[in-house]
């Protein structure tokens, strides 16, 4: 049975890429457009995994984060945020927040599922 | 990936609309700190897909417009007109970038660094970006080996951090021992599950750098205690001295501690190493992890009981969730909804077809069908519909560059921007709008300096607002300009001999006259408005879409342009109604109500007049007005429809029913009527014509006044 990754992000190529990668993996996708639009998946549907993306309208990654982190079924499920390397502070805010790791944008298919890995299997 | 470097130009090229539209909101209220966060996030994805489907550029670009911006948001700068004209024009390089990805002709790389000069200026005395240093890929060849204690707080869990599967990670490595301390687990009745208590040692033999062990912590290293410290070279796990040392002092409840594996390890090196056999090799690498997770049984199953929140698999009742939207080539749409045109006209001989058969099975079928393609038509519809916001950044960047170099202050500002119209018409109907706005700043709103002796703001406002009104979307364009000079109209078109100098005509009638070709009423040519383009282009560009357009204005406070735009080109719901052996369709949109009238009632009454439900209603009827035999049948019907906010009723012989119909157009031989929109195909193959019913009755009306001119 596929993991199930939740993947949030309001840029549809960086969500296409993501996906199209994972899914090669095998892992199940599913979407969110931004923060607000994710929640919608945290209906009680296992997810292992969310990637998500900090700077997004409605709800921004962080806000997404801390609702995750909120409900009992999600509270443990790692949660990767994307982001670039001016952004130490933002880094911090998202730890504090309850995400498990980051990954540095631009990411290859590669240092996704490397990052991927260290917080899912 | 270069699949998805198309949409990525697409998606690009919104975000920059999307840039621009906010950057030019962001001048008028430039302390609007949501509007600065979602500048930056334009520009932030900008920047990140960038660099991710290969327009290095264009990301390192943005890169620095972001770090400006960035300054902004933590309000070490201001924004400034200097700032955003800068931005702007930095937003139309990118649309360039975007273009030309990172092969740029050379005007466009003269362009780009002048850009990156002046961006860079803003942030000269702002610290330089710190380069964060990455992991140096300095792979030494020689194996070495490392003691590792990692002691995360006790709270790593609730980061969704699994450390098994760093000591995983770890273990790919290369070859690790992993030894975990469980001492400070407390009894079961005081253990919290959510809490992480065990620490870990590990001894590590690999040929990667200590920066690479680091990069395994990287996401807990605020959380943790992480010592890393290289015991020597080469792989003590293979001695096997070391190695059942490491065996023999393993406990679950103690740590060995750096010091003591330090000593053997450094008392090892310094004794030649013992011809080990491969007996004990073999015993010990049953407990050092070697590639891959068996050597991590040990530590799962220690460590199970405190992680009963470790993601599941998920087990059945998996759902899935489609992807919430995508982009399609337009033309595709079109295609599409050619085919939906033509799926309607063929169902309708269908229908017709299995009437005649009296066959009930097949009867049954076609309504079905008939069903069927209704919602597809519906639906296929709903895909083509675009709001009128996506017009509106080119309209708000024209405004504000066209004011700047006229002089004049002018606003634009929007309403019910969210009103949808067929995508079709919108690429349309952008170039009128945008002709009725530059005129709008040329002609209409006056400079500062004239508005202020004029009593008015010194900023003049224009508003566009949209709404729909019955089965027509109106888009208005108000000024608060000097409005129309009825007077110099009149003179402007006499000297054109558009009009004879005795005419006389009503207010509205001399507006009108602008959109007559070879008009135009500036005195003197700019190059804004008069190259010679007048409003009768407009009119003609509208009419291609069944689009009309209406002018009122008010000496010295404004002028309103009103265009009545259809929903939608190609397919509309009607009632087919049939006048002597013809059939028509009147827009089911614009019908109120059917009543069944006696025919002494309709004809020949004085003033067209008939009571129904209690009102009056005024009507025409129709075989009169088409030079029609009266019709012989006592009774008739009343169609009433909606004509500019009245009722009127259309006297026809019979209603038939509800119709699909497909609008073909009539051809250029009827293109100067317009009372018939366009004739549709019936199911039996005759001709029906489809109403305009406003244009209709604007006709009927207006020959009625003239009857009444020349009677009286």
């Amino acid at each position: 049975m596929g993991k199930n990754i939740l993947v949030v992000d309001d840029s549809e190529s960086i969500r296409e890429v993501v996906s199209f990668t994972l899914e090669n993996e095998g892992y199940e996708v599913k979407l969110g457009n931004d923060g607000k639009d994710a929640l919608k998946h945290l209906n009680g549907d296992p997810i292992d995994l969310v990637i998500t993306d900090l700077h997004m309208p409605e709800m921004d990654g962080i806000e997404l984060i801390k609702e995750i982190r909120n409900k009992d079924q999600y509270q443990r499920v790692p949660i990767l945020f994307l982001t670039t390397e001016s952004q130490a502070s933002k880094k911090q805010e998202a730890k504090d927040a309850g995400a498990t790791g980051w990954i540095v944008k631009p990411f290859v298919p590669a240092k996704l599922l490397a990052a991927l890995k260290k917080v899912m299997r | 990936m270069d699949n998805f470097k198309q949409k990525f130009q697409e998606e690009a090229t919104e975000n920059l609309a999307e840039l621009e539209e906010a950057l030019l909101k962001l001048e008028q209220s430039p302390q609007d700190s949501d509007l600065i966060e979602r500048v930056f996030r334009y520009m932030h994805s900008l920047k990140g897909g960038g660099a991710m489907f290969g327009f290095n550029q264009l990301s390192e670009f943005t890169h620095h417009l972001e770090n400006v911006y960035d300054q902004v948001r933590e309000g070490n700068m201001q924004v400034n007109q200097g700032l955003l004209d800068l931005t702007l024009d930095a937003v139309d390089h990118l649309k360039v970038l975007l273009h030309q990805g990172d092969e740029m002709s050379d005007e466009t790389q003269t362009r780009h660094k002048n850009l990156d000069i002046q961006i860079r200026k803003y942030l000269q005395e702002k610290q330089q970006e710190p380069e964060t240093p990455q992991n140096s890929n300095q792979r030494q060849d020689k194996t070495k080996t490392f003691y590792i204690y990692f002691e995360p707080e006790e709270r790593l869990f609730d980061n969704g951090t699994n450390p098994l599967f760093l000591m995983d990670e770890l273990a790919n490595l290369g070859q690790a021992y992993v030894m975990p301390c469980l001492d400070r687990i407390p009894r079961l009745d005081q253990l919290d599950p959510q809490k992480c208590y065990t620490h870990w040692e590990v001894v590590l033999v690999t040929d990667e750098t200590e920066d690479a062990i680091h990069d395994v912590f990287i996401f807990v290293e605020d959380q943790a205690r992480i010592d890393i410290h290289r015991l020597s070279q080469g792989n003590l796990l293979e001695n096997s001295v070391f190695a059942q040392f490491l065996e023999q002092n393993y406990r679950k409840d103690q740590l060995i501690g750096l010091d003591a594996i330090k000593y053997v390890a450094q008392h090892q090196e310094s004794v030649q190493p013992e011809a080990h056999t491969s007996q004990s090799r073999d015993a010990s690498s049953g407990k050092s992890g070697n590639q891959g997770t068996g050597g991590q049984q040990n530590q799962g199953k220690d460590t199970g009981n405190q992680k009963p929140a470790s993601p599941k698999a998920n087990g059945g009742g998996k759902k899935e969730d489609a992807i919430s939207s995508i982009r399609v080539e337009s033309e595709k749409i079109d295609h599409m909804m050619n085919l939906v045109s033509e799926l309607v006209t063929t169902q309708a001989r269908l229908s017709l077809h299995a009437d005649q058969s009296e066959d009930n099975e097949l009867e049954a079928i076609a309504e079905n069908v008939q069903k069927l393609t209704r919602q597809l038509r519906d639906n296929a519809f709903d895909i083509a519909l675009v709001p009128v916001e996506t017009m509106i950044t080119r309209f708000n960047r024209l405004v504000r560059d066209l004011s700047n170099s006229l002089g004049k202050k002018v606003r634009l500002k929007t309403e019910g921007t969210e009103t949808e119209l067929d995508k079709n018409i919108i690429e349309t109907l952008t170039d009128p709008l945008l002709h009725i706005l530059r005129n709008c700043i040329d002609h209409g709103i006056e400079t500062p300096e004239e508005r202020r002796r004029a009593g008015k703001p010194e900023e003049g406002t224009i508003m566009l607002k949209a709404y729909y009104s019955g089965a027509s979307v109106h888009i208005q364009v108000h000024d608060d300009g000097k409005g129309l000079d009825a007077e110099k109209i009149k003179q402007k078109a006499v000297k054109q001999k558009l009009i004879s100098p005795e005419a006389s005509l009503s207010q509205k009638e001399l507006f009108d006259l602008i959109f007559t070709p070879g008009f135009s009423t500036s005195t003197n040519v700019t190059d804004v408005s008069g190259r010679g383009v007048g409003m009768d282009v407009v009119k003609r560009n509208l009419a291609e879409i069944r689009g009309e357009v209406e002018i009122d204005s008010e000496p010295g406070t404004g002028t309103t342009l009103t265009v009545k735009l259809p929903l939608t080109l190609s397919i509309i719901d009607g009632l087919l109604v049939q006048i002597s052996d013809n059939k028509y369709v009147i827009p089911l949109s614009a019908v109120h109500k059917i009543y069944a009238a006696n025919h002494s009632d309709v004809v020949d009454k004085f003033n067209n007049l008939i009571v129904l439900d209690g009102e009056r209603i005024p009507f025409f009827y129709l075989r009169k007005e088409f030079d029609m035999p009266e019709a012989e049948s006592q009774t008739e019907e009343i169609v009433v429809v909606q004509y500019e906010g009245n009722r009127i009723g259309l006297v026809v012989d019979t209603v038939i029913g509800e119709y699909q119909a497909v609008l073909k157009s009539l051809g250029k031989m009827y293109k100067y009527q317009d009372m018939i929109s366009g004739a549709t195909i019936l199911g039996d193959g005759t001709v029906a014509l489809v109403m305009d019913t406003n244009k209709m009755i604007d006709r009927f009306t207006s020959d009625y006044q003239q009857q009444i001119n020349v009677e009286s």
